[in-house]
């Protein structure tokens, strides 16, 4: 083995940034139809360039996002972790008629943060929910399915945001479904604004995935309209 | 220059290290808060000593770096002082038992009184100590930090760990493993730590018969190296190519390239984190070159 071929070689299977595994559960219910389906597209489809070039600018994350369309049952509509940068947005649709039952979308989340299912060096996951209603599940139906979701190792650390399309969405199932009583629940007055609170909303739970990001620091600008391009720096601490 | 590299050819042990400072710790204008020591025998047969820290970084650890360096300080004259005593020892569960309640607890105490030290030396502020006040932290917590800790005392492999990081054992054949188990309560974002007031029952320990067992080469690493390994599990391939290049180029071609593996693990390539290598290599221990099977002598893989 010369010194010329040696001198770019590294143990081990090569290295790589940390994944940082995002999650966008998009209320499809009957609600949504129209104007505001139309809007969430749009939203998404313009939040994927600004979690690009987060990517690209901060130092520890390559983000992986996957998508799940929601109403009575929740299908994947992305299903594979994909780079913001590469990915193609196909347009969601409204089911008719469908309820906005969150508890099985949930229970899908928790599947995909069971053990083995994510890197053991990944990021702490990041959950994004947007929604224009009230949970149509059960109480204890909803109570039980965030259980599942927080049970576990990956879905206890995971970060959780929502965003309410109107004021009536703002609903306390949705501050537990984040579980952090110093993160609001951001709120989309009108469809104009549902693009840049999940543009705001995306890029704050990715910086929040950061080692040691200074979650309460960033959730206290959560609601300013302009987001920082860096979080504070505030690294690992003790159990 | 934030970062270093040592390494110390001596008798029948060569041990090397070496520290970079994490793009993120760049970008945010923050130190490099892991340290390493490294004691080499002068001659074959004498004690070898290695010890690694990685400070805790989160702002209620604001002397981490500090911390790093009094936990190296305190593991490298502790387990000096029992190398004597734990070579003579015959049987492992008393020298597991020596690392648990003689040496790791010195180690803490040591790590205690030298942060009480600082501490007189450099009174916290008054916002420092209003801020540990508003989290109820003893003077302890700001400088937090991890320890792993690596001995060869006589026949014995001893290692020592709290916190986060990892030791690999790699053996002659180049097979690896991760001999301190895992703490469940490490979760990625909270460690286990030297500043917590029980931390004695937090260290984990390793102990190898090395007449019985030999061992090629024992590497620690800080999390930020971990964290950049794109393979999972890490280090089998780790060992297998560090035991082949060993075998091929030698400890000191080795020890010339840790600041750089550390350097590109730490960068925006990889975890973005502090990196800390410290390698101790038993001469004669690899097999002569030919000798290993095709199996074992996989292609050493370049880094992307």
């Amino acid at each position: 083995m010369s010194d010329a071929t040696t001198s770019a070689v590294m143990p081990g299977g090569g290295i790589a940034r940390r994944p940082l595994h995002c999650f966008i559960l998009a209320d499809c219910s009957g609600s949504m139809k129209g104007e505001k389906m139309q809007a969430l597209n749009f939203a998404i489809a313009d939040m994927l360039p600004h979690l690009a070039a987060w990517e690209r600018d901060q130092e520890q994350a390559a983000v992986f996002v996957r998508v799940i369309a929601f109403a009575t049952e929740p299908t994947w509509h992305v299903a594979e972790p994909t780079s913001p940068a590469s990915l193609r947005w196909s347009p969601l649709a409204s089911v008719e008629r469908g309820l906005t039952n969150m508890a099985p979308v949930f229970e899908m989340v928790a599947e995909a943060l069971s053990p083995g299912q994510l890197e053991r060096r990944a990021l702490r996951p990041a959950v994004l929910l947007v929604t224009d209603g009230l949970p149509t599940d059960p109480p204890e139906r909803f109570d039980s399915a965030l259980e599942t979701l927080v049970s576990g190792r990956a879905g206890r650390a995971a970060l959780r945001l929502a965003v309410a399309i109107g004021r009536d969405a703002k609903s306390e199932a949705l501050t537990r479904f984040i579980g952090d009583p110093s993160v609001p629940v951001l709120v989309a007055d009108n469809t104009d604004e549902i693009a840049e609170r999940l543009v705001v909303a995306s890029l704050a739970v990715s910086r929040m995935s950061e080692v040691g990001a200074d979650k309460q620091a960033i959730a206290s600008q959560l609601l300013q309209p302009q987001v920082p391009a860096a979080a504070p720096l505030d690294l690992d601490t003790i159990v | 220059m934030t970062d270093h590299q040592a390494h110390l050819p001596q008798q029948e042990w060569f041990v090397a290290g070496a520290s970079a400072i994490g793009a993120a710790h760049v970008a945010r204008g923050a130190p490099c808060q892991d340290a390493f020591g490294l004691v080499a025998p002068s001659v074959a047969g004498d004690p070898v000593v290695v010890a690694l820290a990685d400070g805790h970084g989160a702002a209620r650890h604001f002397r981490s770096e500090a911390g790093a360096e009094f936990a190296v300080e305190a593991a490298t004259r502790v387990a000096l002082r029992h190398t004597e005593r734990l070579a003579a020892m015959t049987q492992p569960a008393d020298v597991q038992a020596a690392a648990l309640a003689e040496v790791a607890a010195e180690i803490v105490q040591d790590w205690f009184q030298a942060v009480a030290r600082a501490v007189e030396k450099d009174p916290f502020s008054p916002d420092e100590l209003a801020q540990m006040a508003w989290g109820g932290d003893s003077v302890e917590i700001p400088y937090g930090a991890t320890l792993l800790t690596a001995v060869v005392a006589g026949r014995w492999l001893v290692c020592l760990q709290i916190g986060d990081g990892d030791v690999v054992v790699v053996h002659p054949d180049g097979s690896a493993l991760l001999p301190i188990p895992v703490d469940p309560s490490l979760d990625g974002v909270r460690t286990t730590s030297l500043c917590q007031p029980d931390a004695l029952e937090s260290f984990r320990e390793f102990v190898q018969d090395l007449e019985i067992q030999p061992v090629l080469a024992v590497l620690m690493v800080s999390d930020g190296y971990s964290n950049a390994q794109s393979a999972d599990p890490w280090y089998p391939a780790v060992g297998a190519d560090l035991a082949r290049l060993l075998r091929h180029e030698g400890p000191e071609w080795v020890a010339e390239r840790l600041p750089e593996w550390a350097r590109r693990c730490a960068s925006s390539e990889g975890s973005g984190d502090d990196t800390t290598m410290v390698l101790m290599v038993r001469r004669g221990a690899a097999p002569p070159v030919g000798s290993v099977s095709p199996s074992q002598a996989r292609t050493v893989t370049e880094s992307r």
